[in-house]
């Protein structure tokens, strides 16, 4: 090999294929593109890349990048400001999502934690106080002989009802600090520390990392000892977290379990274990021994369902941020939440690329930085000066404003329609709250109820038509609308929980006047039902006496749930004006799911597969890209193997692959010229690709393995079997 | 007891005024362990009440203090087994406080590997204690057998040194808690623990030669151990410890063993009247027993104003008629799980919950925890693959139905019956079978679309968009492999030896047919019909 070839020729930089190492065909082997650096960020940006032997293959600037831009940027100038204004605008946005979020999340966790701190700070007490151990009794090896209840592990199971661990990583980081902010010495283990590897002696070591200092040569439940008895720790319980208690190693957690009660009595331990699935979970990965040591109480987190509730309240029910969803990606939201993951820290990544995609998309998105300060008033002089001829020019071609027929003469009128847009709560967000107020009863969930009434066709008004209400018992499928069920259950409503209906609805339509008249409207009702109620006694009182009353307050109850089933129609009728079918909705409202959807489902297998179908369209060089359908010797190999195996059924004979993959690299012309070494070759080829001069046998041989292995790697194919060493069998098709 | 409290006065005022002061009342930073410290640190009790403590080990007792002889005598090492919570442990303690002999305990389930257990024994035997200023160290490290022999030497002539020039100064009084003779005697808990361990039996053999190669008659070593004595001898030329065994508790011994510290003993006697005798038949761990019981005699004592009374013959009965219905469920539960009063949710809330008594029940046939609808399909997948053998895979889900097949098969010879009844069986040993993952990833395909389908329509009915039906199917089947590895993470799938041929790994499904029905049941998958039954 001349080493002239190593000084032309610098190794790539991105790949570094130790199975190459030492061919004689090192440097006429292209560097792998495609598991590696396939776009490079080059077609999203359109700068050319830092990779060496690319960019000497790419011819820069590439024309389709330069025109897209060009269509961009029709107003260079102010692009470039509002790009940057945009980006520091989605920061302030989404810090203010983020941090609605954080706190709806941290006070639907806060009776939880604190019902926890109660519970050990009196098993605390009740152990202080059964009698303290003095110093020597404390620290030394044998065990205080009191009764044999002593050696109980006082647990607190925590269920966080959630298959998937994510959400609550988070939730168990609050515990630790809110438990040591109220002074309990805290340790948090997860499970990883309880590998069988390390045995139990990894995870004390841990756990003295966290209470006692950083290094300690034997780890060791008397270090423990040691230390609780200095420095007045011993005024504080000790707590262990174990967050994710099915994944741990069983054994390990019972050594630990069985260590930690033999020293209970000299140092009260609390354990507290993250479950995800079910009480019972324990007694599948523990032992008998360690079972028998736990005295556990149980505890339990929100579901990530009402959590979900409750985030979407209040990031868009509740005066937020101003953005919002359309109709298609809250559906889309809704089944990626429920089918896909089912996780809170999903849906909230969801909603940031949403939101980032927005505000990358929607050059009018700035506004919204006015929607999340308070002040209306700023909008019209402060939102005036951001509105240049450009932008106001978009802003009259945006759809919404085309569809209401809205022109430039009413010009005047726009700050109108923004402060429309801005305020919040709108009379549709009450609409919904009350909604859901009556779907509680029926357990819905405001995630249903939120994507059913986002249609801007408003087809659950059909339910109001009076063919749907006669027969809607009939097919009334359960599943079918949200706003049906609810319809339902409002007449199913006992007297006490129409009058807490009421009033729940009375404090929701506190702001609009129209909708709060008529909620007052139906008070006298409501005190009549009740008193006929009162006046009936007893509920289980027997029937015979209050039948006749009986059927006097049936009548009365069902012409209230009559006059309430009125006012919510009336509320859908009037005030349901989903955010779409607002003008200038563009500006707060994220439409585009397909983009939402490819950003969110990668589909990597299928990414791979037709780019090594179609690799020119990333490598951009000269002689493929006008190469139509046929194969040229120029192109990666890995991508002429992958185009030649589409013609093979799931099984693939080497030989035939290979025979074809070679006629391939070796025109028809050049067959007969003579050949020459290789390493001179080889540099010359690659120099020019648009003549190569054909490659010896062995060179095509490596290439091929090379190639058939990068696809193996890939996860393309599978490499030949015992039984038929002659063929790969294809283990992905389609794309 | 008051015995001891009068002889703790007693000794605080005929304390020698030479030794150092063996416990402060206080915790002190600076106390330093002296040679007293390995003694029990209490007073020493008589043997009358080492026996009351221990009712039911009256022979053992006096074995054991037989075995480790009188003053200044060398023993043989001990070896004291029977199962676990008979008292071993206790017994040796409390007998060797009667004594006021020096000892030294390393439980081995506290010190869990040797280097651990050799340091704690050098530790107490030097006098060292752990604590911030050194560190948390040792004070020698050690961890070889050899340089423990050599370690232990050393310690052991120290502490003699030191335990004979005390018992030159201090007067021979029974009631002192002071070391009393030249011997100190090794304790070993949890015996049966090493075997476990990294190299566990030579460690074993080296604990039992251990008397044999120091060949010092001022060591007595005590093993405890909850397995006989036979599982450890291997003939290895070491003299063979004493053995002593403490069989477990009548039921008589347990009465008396739970009516030792109750206010009320009539009550309590009563009480164990009822419940002694079903629960011993499960178990005669006093431990067990006592958790047990002390949650059940709340619930006794629930109908009772006054805990003080003796109950006659009438009350009894009302007693145990309130009692009954809890017994059976309490017989067959090791891990209980109580639910506490601040557990998030408000009183008025748990009333609520409490009326709806029917509706909670109905709850228990839902999940109680939430997973993702791909993910319940998954764990339908894997039960079915567990459970169907893979040649019927084809017949189940093909598209004209399986239904057919399965009934053709039904009709069968009385022979092929029996047969089938033996893979039953087989198969009842066997559990749940193994599968590829490209089984589960079929079965999922499968099922998930059927499961599809029926929900689609419903979304067409009101979407009229068929694109959002075909986007959501999509959804279904990507980042399936996350899914799987979730499941692996809940113990619901485990991951099992790959098959040798193949190489690639096998999935076992862990999940109860109860929870796969109620998972189908959520998602109103027809699971049973997907079942295949001998």
């Amino acid at each position: 090999m001349a080493p002239s070839g190593n000084v032309a020729d610098p190794p790539p930089t991105s790949t570094i294929d130790s199975f190459n190492s030492g061919d004689t065909a090192e440097n006429d082997i292209r560097p792998f593109f495609v598991l590696h650096k396939a776009s490079s960020g080059s077609s999203l940006h359109g700068k050319p890349t830092g990779n060496v032997k690319s960019k000497r293959r790419i011819e820069s600037p590439n024309p389709k990048i330069a025109k897209r831009s060009e269509v961009e940027s029709v107003e260079e100038g102010d692009s470039q400001f509002f790009s940057t204004t945009r980006l520091k605008v989605f920061d302030t946005v989404w810090s203010k999502i983020e941090k609605t979020i954080e706190d709806v999340l941290r006070y639907s966790n806060s009776k939880v934690f604190s019902g926890i701190h109660d519970w050990i700070r009196e098993s605390f007490e009740s152990i202080v106080s059964s009698g303290a151990l003095r110093l020597s009794e404390a620290v030394r090896s044998y065990p205080v002989l009191t009764q044999a209840s002593s050696k109980q592990l006082l647990t607190a199971m925590v269920l966080t009802r959630n298959l998937e661990m994510v959400d609550d990583l988070l939730t168990f980081e609050e515990l630790e600090l809110h438990l040591k902010s109220q002074g309990c010495h805290v340790a948090k283990l997860s499970s990883m520390d309880f590998s069988a590897k390390s045995g139990v002696g990894g995870c004390l070591r841990v756990l003295l990392r966290q209470f006692v200092m950083p290094t300690v040569d034997v780890v060791d439940v008397t270090i423990l000892a040691s230390w609780y008895r200095e420095n007045q720790n011993h005024e504080n319980p000790v707590v262990i977290i174990v967050d994710d208690t099915e994944r741990c190693c069983g054994s390990v957690l019972s050594d630990l379990i069985l260590i930690l009660s033999e020293w209970a009595v000299k140092v009260p331990i609390f354990l507290v274990m993250g479950v995800s699935t079910a009480h019972d979970a324990p007694r599948k990965i523990l032992s008998v021994n360690a079972l028998q040591r736990l005295c556990a109480s149980s505890f339990t987190l929100s579901s990530p369902a009402e959590r979900m509730d409750a985030v979407l309240e209040a990031v868009f029910l509740r005066p937020c941020s101003g953005f919002t969803v359309s109709h298609k990606v809250a559906l889309f939201m809704r089944s990626y939440f429920l089918c896909q993951d089912g996780t809170l820290t999903s849906f909230v990544r969801t909603l940031k690329i949403a939101c980032l995609q927005h505000f990358s998309l929607e050059p009018l998105s700035i506004m919204l930085e006015h929607f999340c300060q308070d002040g209306i008033n700023q909008l019209s002089d402060e939102g005036n000066g951001l509105l240049t001829e450009a932008t106001m020019k978009h802003a009259f071609h945006l759809p919404s404003v085309t569809r209401n027929k809205i022109t430039r003469s009413t010009f005047e009128m726009l700050p109108q329609f923004l402060s429309d847009l801005q305020r919040m709560p709108n009379p549709w967000s009450v609409v919904v709250l009350c909604i859901y107020e009556v779907g509680k009863f029926d357990k819905l969930r405001l995630l249903d109820i939120f994507c059913e009434t986002l249609d801007p066709e408003a087809r659950y008004l059909k339910y109001f038509s009076p063919s749907a209400t006669v027969n809607f018992q009939s097919h009334d499928s359960g599943r079918s609308s949200v706003i049906r069920r609810v319809l339902h259950k409002l007449r199913d409503l006992s007297p006490s929980q129409l009058s807490t209906l009421l009033k729940s609805w009375e404090n929701l339509t506190a702001d609009f006047s129209e909708m709060n008249d008529k909620v007052m409207e139906l008070h006298p009702f409501m005190r009549s039902v009740e008193a006929v109620g009162q006046r009936q006694g007893l509920p289980n009182s027997p029937k015979k006496h209050a039948s006749r009353s009986h059927s006097k307050h049936e009548k009365e109850l069902k012409a209230m749930t009559d006059k309430v089933a009125a006012v919510i129609e009336f509320m859908l009728r009037e005030y349901m004006k989903p955010v779409e079918s607002v003008p200038f909705q563009e500006i707060v409202c994220f439409k585009n799911v397909d983009m939402l959807q490819s950003a969110l489902l990668g589909d990597p297998r299928g990414r791979i597969q037709s780019d090594l179908l179609e690799s020119h369209n990333i490598l951009h060089c000269v002689c493929c890209s006008k190469r139509g359908t046929n194969l040229l010797p120029s192109m990666h190999d890995t991508s002429i193997l992958y185009t030649l195996a589409q013609e093979h059924a799931d099984v693939i004979n080497l030989h035939d692959w290979y025979q074809s993959f070679k006629t391939i690299l070796i025109p028809r012309s050049s067959k007969a010229k003579p050949k020459s070494k290789s390493s001179s070759k080889s540099k010359k080829r690659k120099d020019m690709c648009e003549e190569p001069e054909a490659p010896t046998e062995t060179l095509i041989q490596a290439r091929f393995c090379r190639a058939v292995m990068e696809l193996q790697i890939a996860g393309l194919i599978r490499m030949p079997s015992k039984r038929r060493p002659d063929f790969v069998q294809r283990v992905a098709f389609g794309s | 007891m008051p015995r001891e409290e009068s002889s703790k006065a007693t000794r605080r005022s005929t304390r020698s005024s030479s030794s150092v002061t063996v416990e402060n009342a206080e915790p002190n930073e600076s106390h330093q362990p002296t040679v007293d410290d390995l003694t029990f640190g209490d007073e020493s009790i008589t043997v009358d009440a080492v026996l009351s403590n221990f009712p039911g080990r009256r022979s053992q007792i006096l074995d054991l203090i037989r075995l480790v002889g009188p003053l200044d005598c060398p023993t043989l090492p001990l070896m004291i087994y029977g199962s676990a919570s008979t008292g071993k442990t206790s017994v040796v303690l409390q007998v060797l406080r009667h004594l006021s002999r020096p000892f030294v305990y390393s439980s081995c389930r506290t010190c869990y590997s040797p280097r651990i257990l050799f340091e704690s024994i050098l530790n107490q035997l030097f006098l060292h204690r752990k604590c911030s200023s050194n560190g948390y160290s040792s004070a020698k490290r050690c961890d070889k057998p050899s340089d423990f022999v050599n370690l232990l030497r050393e310690a052991l002539g120290n502490v003699i040194e030191s335990l004979e020039s005390g018992s030159e100064t201090s007067r021979p009084d029974k009631s002192d808690g002071k070391p009393m003779g030249k011997m100190v005697y090794l304790i070993f808990d949890n015996v049966d623990l090493i075997r476990d361990w990294d190299k566990g039996s030579m460690i074993l053999q080296f604990l039992f030669s251990l008397y044999d190669v120091l060949k010092m008659p001022q060591l007595g070593i005590i093993l405890i151990s909850g397995l006989p004595p036979d599982v450890y001898y291997s003939n290895m030329g070491y003299t063979d410890p004493l053995p002593l065994y403490f069989p477990e508790y009548s039921e008589e011994d347990l009465r008396q063993i739970f009516l030792r510290n109750q206010v009320n003993r009539k009550l309590y006697s009563a009480f164990l009247d009822v419940v002694l005798k079903p629960f011993c038949r499960v178990t005669r761990r006093v431990e067990e027993l006592s958790t047990t019981f002390s949650s059940l005699f709340r619930k006794y004592c629930e109908p009772l104003d006054d805990l003080g009374i003796s109950p006659n013959e009438d009350m009894k009965r009302r007693l145990y008629s309130h009692l009954k219905p809890l017994i059976a469920p309490c017989l067959n539960e090791i891990f209980r799980v109580s639910s506490h009063p601040h557990d998030g949710v408000t009183r008025g809330e748990r009333r609520q919950k409490a009326s709806y008594g029917s509706e909670n029940r109905e709850e228990l046939e839902t999940l109680d925890f939430h997973m993702s609808t791909s993910a319940k399909y998954l764990l339908i997948a894997a039960f079915l693959a567990s459970r169907n053998p893979a040649t019927l895979d084809a017949s189940m889900f093909d598209s004209t139905g399986g239904m057919d097949n399965r009934k053709r098969k039904r009709k069968a010879s009385e022979k092929s019956m029996e047969k089938k009844e033996m893979a039953e069986q087989e198969a009842v040993m066997k559990g749940p079978g193994s599968f590829p993952l490209e089984r589960l990833l079929a079965i999922f395909q499968c099922i998930a679309s059927v499961g599809d389908s029926s929900f689609g329509e419903e979304e067409e009915e009101e979407d009229e968009d068929p694109t959002g039906y075909d986007k959501e199917n999509n959804n279904l089947m990507s980042d399936i492999l996350l899914q799987v590895s979730s499941l692996c993470d809940a113990h619901f799938l485990i991951k099992s030896g790959s098959c040798p041929l193949e190489g690639s790994i096998r999935y076992r499904s862990m999940v109860s047919e109860d929870l796969a029905l109620k998972a189908a049941r959520s998602l109103s998958f027809p699971l049973a019909k997907y079942l295949y039954r001998r």
